[in-house]
């Protein structure tokens, strides 16, 4: 009985089977990845557990039907023992080098350091409960966003995306009042409708810039500070380009800037012109003046001034910190004159939408555009229009006592930018995506979990530092020809250093570490990609060992009976020797030597 | 006897090589020929431009116009030096039915003028929409694949008119340095040196613009020409030996040659078999060998030209199959004398030169150096031709299954011959599988150089593997008497599918994987699969007639009797 099962594992009416469904998964598997991508496949069909059974399976057929076959007498048996047990010693490499080795790609920059962080394919992910048990796994991510594994510990791992975003949102809780504010524009010409939270703190919270205009919160401690908070924009400034204080040895002249520009004005003998005047003052690409923004930001003018054959150009500077810069285009002497520039700091936008908070916290708002202010009082679900094209603003939520907190959430499909994220569950049902590359920690009832979700990294026990990046072209063409990076290698226990030259199919070997030139960036010829590889040395051996085998044997298998023959028939010819009994008939022959030797 | 039919064959064959007598002999447009050219990332005579240029913009390479063939150099010096209004010519090829139908433009004709095709508004539209969708990454049509094939036709036709579309003038010391066009020749040369050369350039051209049709009188211009361009720098210049042998290659046409002689061998072998007083075995013999031989020293000049070992693309490894095949049949030819080897194996090879020929869209003859991963390497080198040997074994047993094959429809009395046929294909297939497994096994080794690993699933990989698999199942089968000689003659055709699919499917039907750089659009997938169906159709009907199911179908049919058997199993 055991006899017969054994003999069917080693025997060909197995083997015939198995083949078949190994040839038909194959076919079936390059047809899969043809629709979803290499590694997709390779983490499903090659690397999976079953095709690995499968394989064992076909080596365990092999080495039985080998044993079984013994003695191996004659050519053709040595020839198929060979061969079978190098397909068993191939598979065993193979296996071995898919699932043993380590592998990464290194980014090395000629203007950069040395680099000993290789980066493997994949994602990792940490976890920590807050009882201390800490959890590593590494993760593989499917184009579909499906995670595998999909559970570490006690956390449901259940999605991937590749653009999540970052928001705040605001709840009740806190122990300090805090006023937040969610309002919502809404523009039936524009056809959109946006929300956006304000709030007193965080301060980054308080004031929004949307484009057109700026939304604002303010908190007022008195009644009259209310007053004049709802009353201040009203006013127009009186001179809303400042005014330049001349200063000569005894005289003063003041001018307004803004109805003062291009007018002459004589003071003792001096002619002053104010030729320019920019509002957010800066000097473009060619050094020439210009200003960012219409806003008052950096405001600035010139002056041109004359007094017989002396003329100077000053360019003056509302920020009373930058010193004036003057030029004398003639004349030998500098006249003596100062000026004072002021101009009010108001740096208010045109157009804004401010909610002020009083010490009762009720809501009032002021709006400002071009067709003047609006104020009032705010309340829930009450539109305003602050008279911004047909904008209008309804105050959707207000808390009173406000506590931030940060999201990260998905764009929705088909949207662009935003950073990877991994969407995660906690045993009790908690919800969050967690961010890569950034440690997160989510809180729940029973207690916080730190979880960090990163690219796996692994460090390498030498650095490599790049040298030069060499790329060369075919001539007289911008066709690549060879790429090679000369590198430096650096063991730091040791110290020692040794020097390489790595190009395509040409790597080098350090410390039982392969490194091979994989890529370029066309944009950046200071950067080089390498792939940096280990495998353990007997797994390069025994591929090797298996190739040499198969080779061996199947030509042995086939052929060696023939050649035995031929080499005896040579050497009858060179010279005689004792005349062997061989009455095994030739079944095949290697034909280019039967057509040399059969006439 | 024997050894004079031999003789009579081989000098038949040599004789057609030699013919005509004139291509041993310069030309008297030698000098033009031999101009050495600078372009895509290789020195090359004008002579190949010429051709390539032509080729690509007209389809082929003798532009055929109102009655008068011009050969693709005087086409080309027409073109470059403008002196004929080419706006009007129709001249760019434009093939694919669908786009012209589109376009609106005739759909019987193949060639349009420049003008037409610039001036056509459907067409420009199918263009910016491809280039949109291209910016986008997006994945084009047929259609607008097509669409962008025609504009790179316009833009290298515009880009051929100009005194400087070609760079003729050497670098003054760099061997890789980028040459320059004649009338750019003062930026790298003093204005003394460059005077005489652009006087004598001025004089080809006004001698052309005024309409000779006599190119040689050219000749001592071009050769004085030719003579001060070298003088410029000596050291870079390549010597004439270079030229001339690439000018020789391409007016030598080997390939053609040797398909011709294959075609002639196949039929005396024919003859030999069938019309027994004349035996003509040693003659056919003869002639196979003048066309392998020619073929060999083709691609062994085709090796030398691009400075490469051979079989680096999918032109140049159907060509090296077609080698194979022929060789792998003398060679078993020779050893068993059964004409069977023969004879299946001209028909593929002359298939395979045929296509390599004809096919310039999909198999593209011309030679550009090489992307970096395929560069310098020794496995690769030996890796690439073993595996398309073993291919070229399985194609020749694919020729003995469908000679036997067609013994089973035809004529399955002849026991005798069914089985001498199966024997001969056992022996092809072992040579097959021999070299498959060496080949992959080489790659396997050029794997662990250039990617890392001996093994890892890329297609390419996994197809070659399949496709030994595939071939293996039989053998072992056949072992247990699960199939016999007939099972083998369907195996080594069926299987051959899986060959394809390695050789061809995975670049053009997958598209996928690392081994990329072979890939092209495709575009025959239809014309290949269609050619499969046939051929599995026609193993259908061998299986049918073998297992008699042809012969009860037709006694079913003949007594109009109602029951039609089915039967699954055989004997």
């Amino acid at each position: 009985m055991t006899s017969a099962v054994i003999q069917f594992i080693g025997s060909i009416r197995l083997a015939v089977p198995l083949l078949i469904v190994i040839g038909s998964i194959l076919i079936g598997a390059t047809f899969y990845e043809a629709e979803v991508g290499s590694s997709v496949v390779q983490q499903e069909i090659y690397k999976s557990p079953w095709f690995g059974a499968l394989m064992f399976f076909l080596a365990v057929n092999l080495s039985v039907s080998t044993l079984l076959r013994y003695p191996w007498k004659g050519a053709r048996k040595v020839g198929f023992a060979i061969a079978h047990w190098g397909l068993v010693v191939i598979i065993a490499g193979s296996a071995a080098v898919i699932h043993l080795s380590v592998e990464g790609m290194l980014l090395a920059r000629t203007d950069g350091g040395p680099v000993s962080t290789l980066r493997v394919e994949g994602d990792f992910l940490e976890i920590a409960t807050s009882d201390q048990v800490i959890e590593q796994a590494s993760l593989f991510i499917k184009d579909d966003g499906t995670v595998v594994p999909n559970q570490l510990g006690q956390l449901s791992l259940l999605g991937y995306t590749n653009h999540a975003i970052k928001t705040v949102h605001f709840t009740e809780g806190a122990t300090v009042p805090n006023s937040a504010v969610k309002l919502s524009l809404h523009s039936d010409r524009m056809g959109q409708t946006l929300e956006r939270w304000l709030a007193i703190a965080p301060r980054s919270y308080s004031s929004m810039d949307i484009g057109p205009a700026e939304l604002q919160i303010q908190k007022v401690h008195s009644d009259q500070e209310l007053q004049q908070a709802l009353t201040i924009p009203s006013q127009e400034a009186s001179a809303p380009w400042g005014t330049l204080n001349f200063s000569l040895a005894n005289k003063t002249q003041v001018i307004d800037v803004k109805s003062g520009l291009n007018q002459p004005v004589v003071i003792e003998d001096i002619e002053c012109i104010i030729k320019d005047f920019w509002p957010d003052f800066r000097l473009d690409g060619n050094g020439k003046p210009e200003t960012v923004t219409q806003q008052l930001r950096n405001p600035a003018l010139q002056l041109e001034l004359s007094m017989g054959d002396v003329s100077e150009r000053w360019f003056i500077f509302g920020n009373p910190e930058f010193e004036p810069i003057r030029t004398q285009i003639s004349g030998d002497r500098p006249l003596d004159i100062k000026f004072s520039y002021t101009i009010s700091a108001n740096t208010q936008p045109d157009a804004f939408f401010r909610v002020l908070v009083d010490p009762e916290d009720n809501l009032y708002y002021v709006a400002k555009s071009s067709k003047g202010v609006k104020t009032g009082s705010l309340a829930l679900g009450t539109a305003v229009t602050p008279g911004w094209a047909d904008f209008s603003i309804t105050l959707d939520e207000y808390i009173p006592q406000a506590r931030v907190e940060r999201d990260v959430v998905p764009l929705p499909d088909g949207a662009e930018g935003g950073e990877p994220a991994l969407q995660v569950a906690t045993a009790d049902g908690e919800m969050a995506w967690v961010p890569w590359g950034e440690p997160t920690t989510i809180e729940t009832t029973t207690g916080d979990w730190y979880i960090a979700f990163s690219p796996k990294l692994m460090q390498l026990p030498f650095a490599l530092k790049l040298n030069d990046f060499i790329v060369e072209r075919n001539e007289g063409s911008e066709s690549v020809a060879m790429w090679t990076s000369l590198v430096t290698l650096m063991e730091p226990m040791t110290g020692e250093l040794s020097e390489r030259r790595v190009w395509m199919n040409h790597p080098t070997w350090f410390k039982g570490w392969k490194i091979a030139q994989a890529s370029w960036n066309p944009g950046d010829l200071a950067q080089s990609t390498l792939q940096v590889k280990r495998e353990p040395w007997w797994v390069t051996g025994l591929t090797w060992l298996g190739s040499l085998m198969v080779t061996i044997g199947v030509a042995t298998m086939f052929y060696g009976r023939a050649v035995a023959k031929k080499l005896k028939f040579m050497g009858e010819i060179l010279g005689p020797s004792e005349r062997e009994e061989n009455l095994e008939e030739t079944v095949t022959a290697i034909p280019i030597l039967s057509f040399f030797s059969s006439r | 006897m024997k050894v004079l039919k031999f003789a009579i064959g081989l000098c038949l064959g040599l004789l057609l090589i030699a013919m005509p007598i004139g291509q041993f002999q310069p030309s008297a447009l030698d000098s033009l020929e031999t101009m050495t050219v600078q372009q895509g990332g290789r020195k090359k005579p004008l002579d190949t431009v010429a051709q390539e240029t032509v080729a690509k913009i007209y389809g082929g390479t003798t532009y055929k116009h109102d009655g008068i063939e011009e050969s693709s150099l005087e086409t080309f010096l027409s073109l470059w030096l403008n002196n004929r209004n080419w706006n009007e010519e129709p001249f760019v090829l434009v093939s694919y039915r669908p786009l012209k139908e589109l376009a609106g433009l005739d759909l019987e004709q193949k060639h349009f003028s420049f003008e037409t095709l610039m001036k056509n508004q459907p067409l420009g539209d199918i263009v910016r929409l491809a280039h949109r969708k291209q910016m986008d990454d997006e994945d084009l049509t047929r259609d607008e694949r097509e669409a962008l094939t025609i504009e790179d036709r316009l833009q290298l036709m515009l880009s051929m008119v100009n005194d400087n579309a070609i760079a003729i003038v050497p670098h003054p010391n760099d061997i890789k340095g980028k040459w320059v066009g004649i009338t750019e020749a003062q930026t790298l040369y003093g204005a003394e040196s460059v005077a005489p050369l652009l006087a004598s350039f001025t004089i080809i051209k006004q001698t052309i613009l005024s309409g000779t049709d006599h190119l040689p009188m050219l000749a001592p211009l071009a050769t004085s020409l030719k003579a001060g361009l070298a003088s410029l720098s000596p050291d870079i210049y390549p010597t004439g030996g270079v030229m001339h042998r690439e000018v020789f290659f391409n007016h030598f046409h080997p390939f053609a040659k040797a398909w011709q002689l294959y075609a002639i061998a196949f039929v005396l072998m024919l003859i030999a078999l069938w019309v027994q007083p004349f035996n003509l075995y040693w003659t056919a013999i003869g002639t196979f060998v003048a066309g392998v031989a020619v073929q060999g020293y083709g691609f062994w000049l085709r090796m030398q030209i691009a400075g490469r070992p051979p079989v680096t693309n999918m032109y140049e490894s159907v060509v090296w199959v077609g080698f194979g095949i022929a060789a792998i049949a003398l060679m078993f030819e020779l050893s068993q004398r059964s004409k069977y080897y023969l004879l299946a194996a001209a028909p593929l090879s002359v298939v395979c030169l045929i296509l390599a020929d004809s096919l310039p869209a999909v198999l593209d003859p011309s030679i550009s150096p090489l992307v970096p991963v395929l560069r310098d390497n020794f496995w690769l080198s030996i890796h690439v031709p073993t595996i398309a040997l073993s291919y070229a074994s399985f194609a020749l047993a694919l020729g003995l299954g469908h000679v036997a094959l067609g013994s089973y429809l035809f004529t399955p009395n002849a026991q005798a011959r069914i089985k001498l046929l199966s024997q001969l294909n056992y022996r092809v297939l072992q040579v097959g599988i021999l070299l498959l497994t060496a080949g992959i096994i080489l790659g396997g080794i050029w794997a662990h150089f250039s990617w890392g690993r001996f093994w890892g699933w890329d297609p390419k990989e996994t197809w070659a593997l399949i496709a030994l698999l595939c071939y293996l199942v039989p053998l072992h089968g056949r072992l247990v008497g699960w199939i016999g000689n007939f099972g083998i003659s369907v195996a080594s055709v069926v299987a051959f599918n899986a060959v394809l699919m390695a050789w061809y499917g995975v670049n053009f039907v997958l598209g996928t994987g690392l081994h990329s750089y072979g890939f092209g659009t495709g575009g025959s997938e239809m014309m290949i699969a269609s050619v499969v169906g046939l051929d599995l159709l026609f193993v259908l009907l061998a299986v049918m007639r073998h297992r008699g199911w042809l012969d009860r179908l037709l006694i079913a049919e003949t007594d109009s009797s109602p029951v039609v058997s089915s039967h699954t199993s055989g004997h």
